[in-house]
């Protein structure tokens, strides 16, 4: 089972999504915005991170970037509300392995982490 | 208040508390309002920028929010804690959100800022008063008011970044 760091400044959104892979098996740790996520990614090197864009402190699109800047390898899926073709692009464009707009379905975001870590 | 920027809020409300609730959603007449207060127990504010500009409210009882959380979740939420704080502030964050790609597809694109929750009835938002077209919006769980004080930016002058909106912080959650 893999480590999933879950990055969003809205609380209920990291319980609901550590909840739904926690009954999977797998690992959860969270970070509340970008500039938290990019530390805590440092520090234990998760398997997968599923990362807000629209957050206070650093948003997603920019914490994607600096971690990618450390880690090119590192598996980043982006997990937000904002689902313009201009967005996904950029988010694609910076190394994002997946996109997957809000609301979402449980099996959508089950699908995408089995992808890239099961 | 440009309307044409109205159906886009609350076609992205009815499929996401569709979605996210499992409930139909019964739009009611618009209404126009012109105060700095809110008239909601709980208001979620998000901001608009780009060639969108403005604020958008949404207004619920704490009733309401602690149905629709409960929804989201699959568990029951007695109290309007912490946790079911966000869970309103998401719900309108995701609306929000899917409204803008309703825009973007319109031809206007536009970003939202973080959601702020406000906590209270007659709490002011702005040191502006600002008219917004009141749209509300009636489910099996309760009513969810969509205020819009939108407008269309002139061209070239849309900016990236966020006007804060004043809001005390005894208000905020």
């Amino acid at each position: 089972m893999a480590k999933i760091l879950v990055v969003d400044d809205a609380e209920f959104l990291r319980v609901r999504i550590s909840k739904m892979l926690s009954s999977e098996g797998h690992e959860i740790i969270e970070a509340e915005n970008g500039l938290k996520a990019v530390e805590t990614y440092k520090s234990a090197r998760p398997d997968l991170v599923l990362m807000d864009i629209t957050m206070p402190e650093m948003d997603g699109l920019t914490a994607l970037r600096e971690i990618r800047s450390f880690d090119s390898s590192a598996k980043v899926v982006m997990l937000t509300a904002l689902g313009q073709e201009s967005v996904v692009l950029e988010a694609i464009k910076a190394g994002a392995r997946d996109f997957v707009v809000k609301p979402f379905e449980k099996e959508r975001v089950l699908s995408a982490v089995a992808k890239l870590v099961g | 208040m440009n309307v044409k920027f109205l159906n886009p809020f609350v076609e992205a409300a009815s499929e996401v508390l569709q979605a996210e609730c499992g409930v139909e959603v019964k739009r009611g007449n618009l209404t126009l309002h012109k105060s700095a207060l809110t008239t909601d127990d709980v208001t979620v504010l998000i901001s608009l920028v780009g060639q969108v500009q403005g604020v958008v409210l949404y207004g619920l009882s704490e009733k309401t929010g602690l149905a629709l959380v409960s929804r989201v979740m699959g568990q029951e939420f007695p109290e309007f804690d912490n946790l079911a704080q966000s869970g309103v502030a998401e719900l309108g964050n995701v609306i929000s959100g899917q409204a803008t790609i309703r825009l973007s597809k319109a031809g206007y694109s536009a970003n939202i800022s973080p959601p702020t929750l406000i906590h209270g009835r007659g709490v002011t938002i702005s040191t502006l008063d600002f008219a917004r077209v009141v749209v509300p919006l009636t489910t099996e769980l309760g009513e969810v008011s969509v205020h819009l004080a939108l407008r269309e930016a002139p061209p070239g002058t849309h900016s990236s970044t966020f006007v804060p909106v004043m809001v005390p912080d005894s208000a905020k959650k």
